[in-house]
Formats: structure tokens, sequence, C-alpha cells
């Protein structure tokens, strides 16, 4: 390793250029010659079956090429979805398009080709289906009970998998604590909503046998492998191609139906075939997520420490599992991340994940960390104020200690961290004794500011060890990064890794350019396409510092070993003798004599250069890192206004360790993306459903994002323990925000409205709700 | 040209009918909308019913302009109608007839970047870049009327654009560094 120059510094993105002149091609952006577009005609009902289906009127219409339905593909193969190394799971079937049922609004049932997409919606409109009600499960916990109406008949009841863990006796403990708590939260269903929507082209070539997929995507090569297997074409047939991705925050790790239609209708059609959803298919009809309804329960000593903790999580899976994650990722990362930050080893939990006539559950950044973060957090507020612990100094009590390794009880190894520390820094940071004296003076005043804490511990980089942690056992990745120095010296590095608004492009370029000591600008990275990079599982769950950083550092090492090798040669000095450094090669202690990384990148292909060297300037490697975890805490500060229920979040305050820094302008950019992303998922983007199933936020006046004017400007701050284990001591980062910001927020309103005796138990908190939880904490007190 | 909308126009008489709904919609007579974009004069088809954000990306392939929703409420396909800030996706292409209308694409002067687009990568003010072009439209628009703007005032002032990345920290830096630079450089607005 040569000295680090480019790791850790502010380097502006190189990507920004294109994207600020509006030269950057999204997946709408792409139109091949011959396209034609397609329109899916979605249920209006939750849960119908479906008698007819008549598409004759829409074949009529002038430019209209086809009109699909579940009968057409009827023998295409369904997904079929499960955790096979988990026998708790069941085995989830979908079929492309359905037959039997729809089993959510918004669920596809038709599809029509037409020469523009206006031609194609209006083709909609003559389809005529004939549907006949069946009764609606909306409620996960009502989806349980053994009288309630079934989703998938052939699954006996409505329950994917339930899945329980135990490590000590935490019963035991209960039964003999001084105290217990207990709380009950129902997070409310979120959506990732990118604001570029999932889209598709499918170009199937029968003449060549190639079947080209555009797709907005954060894993190409797992779309082409799954294509591959749903088509039945050989892996090498198919290409996967993804333009720039308006982002996806982990709803686009998902494997749509959508996206094997496409190609389909471009095989019927021997035409190129586009489909972009629209914002109601993307609010009604892709994924929503963390929807988990929780208890939560913590036996502490007298003195506030936690003894035990036993958790519930039932985790709303929606009509259909997400493909190929299922709908474990919410509950059963939620469950194993119970003790997160805190040192209790006696700890339980059970999960369950019923089917319910909802849009899928998908994955959305920090996936059931949130929902579990929240639940815990909101607890451990209540216990401090039961106590009368000061909220910072229960947590510091209980907090796993700084600097060392530890295993949790739910087998996670921590790489050591700055967890205390992160919790002081932020305390300092916002100023928290000063706050709750004027927390105390705007009492006084009848105003009520709330301040809310919120330390976690957040998995980096998600590959074997750390999906075993998360309850995902028995799989492996291969991850690899392609790295290739020119004949000129400059440098293209190949990443599988799919960047959605990350900066790969620059940050990737950064780890090449200090391990091959070149200038950054001399290194292009390539991505977007499966015949131009080598196989990387994608761009998910904080990752691709740790594992893409790790496999591009060792591909860029095993061509610096040749570099110098080739420098050494035109030197005439042993390998052993030579070192890289300022971008030459030069004999150690006598500097003068040097060739530079250009002379040695030209020596491999043009010669002079070792008999014995095969000079291929070019490495392919991967990385399967170990377990690493950063942490953080996030404070928020809000103030309710008790005559309307509105909330406005003051401050929001991140310090967050996630390891050695690549980029601190990126690392800045994620935190506070993501804390926006938590403003929103707990004050504004509720996605209800009525109990008939119908949904109430197709459109963007129902579903709320947060606006520049909603998100306070957002503070940053670091710390950096290296992980001693991974490559470059990255641990990895970018959902942290939306892991710790909820709770934060949560616990902050809650502090608010403490003088009222309200108690939080669900999300969103509208105006409304808060008005809500007012009043009936006035109740409570009177009845009291 | 690819096969997009609005270039097969039919004559009026010829539309096909669909039994038991009369004419099909989706043939109602197009015709030519003139307009000057980004400085230079452009044509194209445009079905009454176009919408200018199609119209502008398929028709005129100036894809820069972004259709988040298509309802009015992310801002992602702001463009300036003779210097007004306009949703393209709530305008219909014909409305743009005989207009001046400037898109994310004329604001670079050629391959150099824009002040304001120098302070978007210096203050990290996108990330995946779909909300860009709208946004750097919209603040355009507050740069030229309001060169000194407050943080209160480019927060009101990008209320209509969503981000979904940064949490907007770093593009409401961005535009007040725009501004100061703007002022400094003695071309506020440009």
């Amino acid at each position: 390793m040569t000295a680090a120059r480019y790791v850790g510094a502010r380097v502006l993105r190189v990507e920004d250029p294109a994207f600020l002149m509006g030269r950057a091609h999204y997946l709408d952006d792409i139109t091949p010659p011959g396209t034609l577009h397609a329109a899916f005609l979605r249920s209006p009902h939750a849960h119908a079956r479906l008698v007819s289906i008549d598409t004759s009127r829409a074949l009529m219409l002038e430019g209209v090429h086809a009109a699909v339905t579940g009968h057409d593909l009827r023998d295409e193969p369904p997904f079929t979805t499960t955790i096979p190394t988990r026998p708790e799971c069941k085995t989830g079937t979908r079929r492309l398009l359905t037959i039997d049922k729809v089993r959510h609004v918004g669920e596809p049932v038709a599809v029509v080709v037409a020469r523009n997409r206006y031609i194609a919606e209006d083709a909609l409109d003559l389809i005529h289906v004939e549907y006949e009600l069946l009764a609606a499960v909306m409620d996960p916990e009502a989806a349980l009970a053994p009288d309630a109406p079934l989703i998938h008949e052939e699954l006996g009841d409505n329950d994917f998998a339930t899945i329980r863990f135990s490590a000590g006796d935490p019963d035991a403990v209960f039964a003999r604590a001084p105290h217990t708590f207990a709380k009950r939260f129902h997070f409310g269903r979120t959506h990732a909503a990118p604001l570029e929507g999932r889209g598709v082209i499918g170009d199937w070539d029968a003449v060549s046998g190639r079947v080209t997929v555009w797709t907005s995507t954060q894993m190409p090569h797992l779309v082409r492998g799954l294509l591959a297997g749903q088509f039945g074409l050989p892996e090498n047939r198919l290409r996967v191609i993804c333009p720039a991705v308006g982002g996806g925050f982990g709803l686009k790790v998902t494997l749509f139906v959508e996206e094997a239609i496409i190609p389909l209708l471009s095989r019927q059609l021997a035409r190129p075939v586009k489909w972009v959803e629209d914002r109601y298919e993307a609010l009604a009809a892709s994924g929503h997520s963390k929807e988990v309804v929780m208890e939560v329960e913590v036996a502490t000593a007298a003195d506030g420490r936690f003894l035990a903790l036993r958790g519930s999580y039932i985790g709303d899976g929606g009509a259909y599992l997400a493909h190929p994650w299922t709908s474990l990722i919410d509950p059963l990362c939620a469950a194993s991340f119970l003790p997160s930050f805190y040192d209790v080893q006696d700890v339980s939990y059970i999960v369950r994940t019923p089917f319910t006539n909802k849009c899928p559950a998908v994955a959305y950044r920090g996936v059931g960390w949130t929902s579990g973060q929240v639940a815990r957090e909101a607890l451990i507020d209540d216990v401090a104020r039961e106590l009368g612990i000061d909220p910072v100094e229960i947590r510091l009590r209980n907090a796993i200690p700084d600097g060392e390794p530890y295993l949790t009880a739910t087998g996670a190894s921590y790489d050591g961290g700055s967890f205390s520390e992160s919790m002081r820094r932020a305390a300092e940071l916002v100023g928290y004794d000063q706050l709750r004296v004027r927390q105390a003076a705007l009492r006084r005043e009848g105003r009520y500011l709330g301040i809310g804490v919120s330390p976690f511990v957040e998995q980096g980089g998600w590959a074997a060890r750390i999906a075993a942690v998360n309850g995902f056992p028995g799989f492996a990745y291969l991850d690899s990064v392609g790295v290739t120095m020119e004949p000129d010296g400059t440098v293209t590095v190949a990443s599988g890794f799919q960047a959605n608004g990350q900066g790969h492009e620059t940050t990737l370029a950064q780890v090449v350019a200090d391990e091959l000591s070149v200038p950054f600008e001399s290194i292009r990275v390539v991505q977007g396409d499966t015949d131009a990079v080598p196989y990387a599982t994608g761009s998910y769950g904080s990752r691709t510092a740790v594992v893409g950083g790790g496999a591009a550092m060792r591909a860029a090492g095993d061509v610096r070993t040749k570099l110098l090798r080739l420098g050494a040669h035109l030197l005439e000095a042993s390998p052993d003798d030579v070192e890289l450094a300022d971008g030459h090669i030069r004999v150690k202690g006598s500097p003068a004599q040097a060739v530079t990384v250009k002379q040695a990148a030209a020596a491999a292909y043009f010669g002079p250069r070792p008999d014995d060297l095969d000079p291929a300037l070019s490495a392919t490697r991967s990385y399967d890192p170990p377990e690493t975890y950063s942490n953080a805490c996030i404070v928020a500060v809000v103030e309710v206004d008790a005559q309307t229920g509105k909330v406005v979040v003051e401050r929001l305050l991140a310090v967050e360790d996630c390891g050695t820094i690549v980029n601190p302008l990126v690392v800045d950019g994620q935190v506070s993306g993501a804390l926006a992303q938590a403003v929103g998922a707990v004050l504004y983007e509720g996605l209800p459903y009525d109990t008939d199933g119908q949904f109430r936020a197709g459109s963007l006046a129902d579903f709320l994002y947060p606006q520049a004017t909603e998100v306070p400007a957002i503070e940053v701050s670091h710390l950096e323990t290296p992980s001693p284990v991974t490559e470059g001591g990255f641990k990895g980062m970018g959902e942290g925000g939306l892991i710790g910001g909820p709770a934060a927020i949560v616990n902050a309103i809650a502090d608010a409205l403490a003088p009222f005796g309200a108690r939080i138990e669900r999300t969103p908190l509208r105006p409304c709700d808060v008005l809500e939880l007012i009043e009936r904490g006035g109740e409570r007190d009177r009845a009291s | 040209m690819d096969d997009q909308s609005g270039t097969a126009p039919v004559a009026a008489g010829t539309t096909p009918v669909v039994p038991g709904i009369g004419h099909a919609p989706a043939v109602w007579a197009a015709g030519l909308v003139r307009l000057r974009v980004n400085g230079e004069p452009r044509s194209g088809v445009a079905e009454p019913r176009t919408l200018l954000s199609d119209f502008l990306r398929h028709e005129l392939g100036l894809t820069g302009t972004h259709v988040g929703c298509e309802q009015g409420a992310c801002g992602s396909c702001a463009v300036l109608v003779d210097g007004e800030l306009t949703l393209s996706c709530l305008a219909l292409a014909v409305q743009a007839d005989g207009c001046a209308v400037e898109t994310v694409e004329g604001i670079a002067h050629g391959s150099r970047l824009h002040p304001l687009q120098q302070a978007f990568q210096l203050k990290h003010g996108l990330q995946c870049g779909f909300c860009t072009p709208g946004m750097l439209v919209a603040a355009r628009a507050l740069l030229a009327a309001t060169p000194d703007p407050s943080e209160q005032q480019v927060r009101e002032h990008l209320s209509g654009n969503v981000c979904r990345c940064t949490g907007y920290t770093g593009i409401v830096d961005a535009v007040l560094e725009a501004a100061r630079a703007l002022r400094e450089s003695g071309e506020p607005g440009a």
C-alpha cells in the first residue's frame, strides 16, 4: 500500500458534469429503433377472483400490437421464491401475470403493447375484466388468524415463515428482574420512492439468439442470472444494460415480474419493447417497505442496566414475496439487530411474515433495522422516563465497550467501534445540556421542544457472513472488480457494483489511484453492462466501499506487483529492491534511479520485459469480507405545535464512524439523504389502505416527500475507527441515517409530548396523529 | 426517428373506428409545433394531447428534462417557457407553440459548466442526478429574480422540486454558493 493521497480526500465527483448538463442517460432516455411501448392494466381490487378478461376491443385500436393476459403467459415458469437454507420457510410462487385471482390493488392483470405509450394506455380502457370480489386481508396480525381468508391457498395459511431464536435464558432473567418493560410499535409502511421509477426495455433478437435487457436496477448480474433461468437461456446470451439509475435505495434490488414480462413481449413481437412505470404504478405496485408490528421487552436492574431483551416482529409481507429476498428482509433483520448497540447476552425473538392483500414488501435502505431500531429505542426512552434516568445516560450505561471486538447474542462479531464516544460527541455537538435547559424554559411558555437520541450499530458490506448474521445463512457471494492498466499507463476499472447515485466512478477510482500510485484523473470506472464488467451481485446493503473497494484493492494490488517487476527489469534491479511511490518505481534508497508507472506499463505491452512474467496488466479479483460494522448516533430536535399537531424538525445531527472514509463528500451526502428519508418516513409518507383494501396514496398529493422546507440543514460529524479486519479498513455506510434517524425523530416527538402523557406506538406521525396522541394522553391522565 | 407519439399524423376523416367506442382518441389530428429551444428554432409533430415534456424528450430528443411523476408534484420536468418556470408534464406541447423554451441542456456554455452547475458539483448538490435538471432550472429562475437569496428563500423556492438523495443540504448550499459566485463575477442570474 502506497501512502494515501486520494482515499480520505474530498474529491469532487467525476460523474457530475454529465448529470448537470442533462447528458446522462436514464432508462427512458434510451429508445432503440423500432421500439414499441407497453402499459399494464392493474387491478382496482385488493382481492378478487378473475372471472374473465376480454382484450378483443383493445386489439382493434389502431396502433396496438398485442394485448397479453395471464392465459397467454401460462406456460412461462412462475417466480419461485424461498430461503432454501431456512427450513422454516415455505416456497412462494408467482405467475408473471396472474390467472386465478388478484391479490393487491395495482397487481398487473394484462399488458398492452402499442406504437406509443399514449395508445397503449388508451387500449387499457378497452379491456374488460370481470372480477368476483373476495374478502381482503389487510391487517398483518389478522392475516395470521386460523380463520383468515387465504391469499395463497396452496400454502395452507398466510404465514411465509415463523422463525424463533433464543440465546442465554431471557425468560428466566425476565422472571427475576427488578423491572420489566414492554412496548408495542407498529412501524408504518413506507416507500423507497426513487425519483426515477422502474423501467425495462427488452430486445429479443431471435436471429443472433441474444437477448438484451435494459433495466433500472441495483443488481445487473443478478437480473441476468435470474432472467436466464426464467427464460431457459444460457446466461451468456443475456446482456443486462443498466443506464444511469435515478435512485434505488434498495427497491431496485428486487426482480420484478415486469422485468421478465417485457422481454417476453419483445420475443413475441420481434421488436424492442419498453415500459416505464408511472407514479401511480410506483406507489401502488412496485414495493412497500418496513411495515413491522413489534412488541419488544426489556428486563432491567434497579440502576437501569439492561439484563435481557425479547422481541416479536410481524412483518407485513404484502401479497407476494420480494424476489429473491423474500419478506423476511424486514422483520428478520429487525430481530437480528435487537441488541444492536447494547451489551445484553440474554436475547430471544420470534419473527412472523404474513401475506396480506397489500403491495409486496421489498427492501428499502436500512430494511428492518429501521423498524427494529424505532421499537427498541422508543422502549428505552420509556424505561428512562419510568426510572428517572436521562436517556443519554441510560444508553451509555448499557453500551458495548468501545474499540474491542464483541460477539452479540444474535451472533454478530463486531470489529470494534466508537459506540459511547459517538454518543458523547453527538450530545456535545448538539448542546444536549443546554437544550434541556431551553426545553424546560419553553415548556413554561406552552411550547414543546423534544430531543431524541438514537445510537446504533450498522452492518457494513452485506456479503456471506453478514447475511448469515441477519438470518440468511448458507449463501456465498461473488463480487469482483477488474483493473486494467492500459499501454499509456491509464487505468480502466470494471465494476459490477451498479451505482445509483453513490458516486462509484469517483470512489472506486480513488481507491485504485492510491494502490497504483497514479493520478486520479487517469482512472476511468466502467459499469452498467454485464458484457463489459465482471460478475458482482450489485450495490445494496452499504456494501460497495467494503466489498467493491476491497476487490478493487486486491485487483490493483496484483497489477502493482507486475508493475514492480516491470520497473525492476527496466532498472536492472531486483523486484525486492524497488518500491512504488508518486507515480514512479524507484530503487529503494536510491530515489534518482526510477522509471515512471507509464514507462513500466508500456514495457508490459511493448517490452522490454522479463521473460518469465505474464505481462497482462489486468486482474479481476473478488472479495468476500469478514464481518464489519459501522456505528453512529443520531440526535433529533423537534418542536411540536400542540394546537395544530405540526412537527418542525429543528435539527438533525449525526456522528458516524464508518472506519476509513473513502470520500467525506460522498459520506456526508449519504448521511444527509438518509436522514431526509427518515423525516419522510416518520412525518409524511404514509401508504394507507382502507379496510376494503383500497389504496389511498396513489399520487404525490397523498404520498408526501419531504421537501427542502421540511428538512433542516443536516449536521454530520465523523469519527474514524478503521476496521482491523477488512481491506483498507472500510466499514461501509449509506443506510445508517435511515436506520437511526426515524428512532431519533420518534423519540424527540415523544419527549416533546411527555407533558401530555402521550405514548407513541405507530408511524407515520402526521399532524392529525399528533393531535390524537395529545388528546389520548390527556384522557389517560384523567382516567388514572 | 423512433416510432414515438405524435410522429404519425393521421388526416381527419381517415381515423379508424373501434366498434362501440367511435373514433380512437389517439389519432386525433396531430400538428406541427414551432418554438425556440435554448435559442435555436426547433419544430416537431405533436398531437393535441402530447405533453410538453414528452415532446421535448421524445420528439426533439432533449432527454435532459426528466419526468418524475406526471402529476406536477416533483419538479423534475421544470423548464422555462418565455422565462416562466413551468412544469412541462402539466403543459401541452401545443401551448409552447411560438414560445422560447429553456431546458437544462441550455445552461452550460458549450462544455464549460455554468457557475450554478459548478456549485452543484462543489457542494455535492446531486447524487443520482434525476432531479438535478429541474433543480437547476428552478434555481436559475430564483437567481434571475433574487440574486442574493437567504437560505429560507432558497428552500421555499425549491420546495416544488423533490430530491430523494441529498437531503437538500448540498443543494441549498450550492444555490447560495452560486449566488455568491454570480454576484462576484458580475453576471447575476446569467
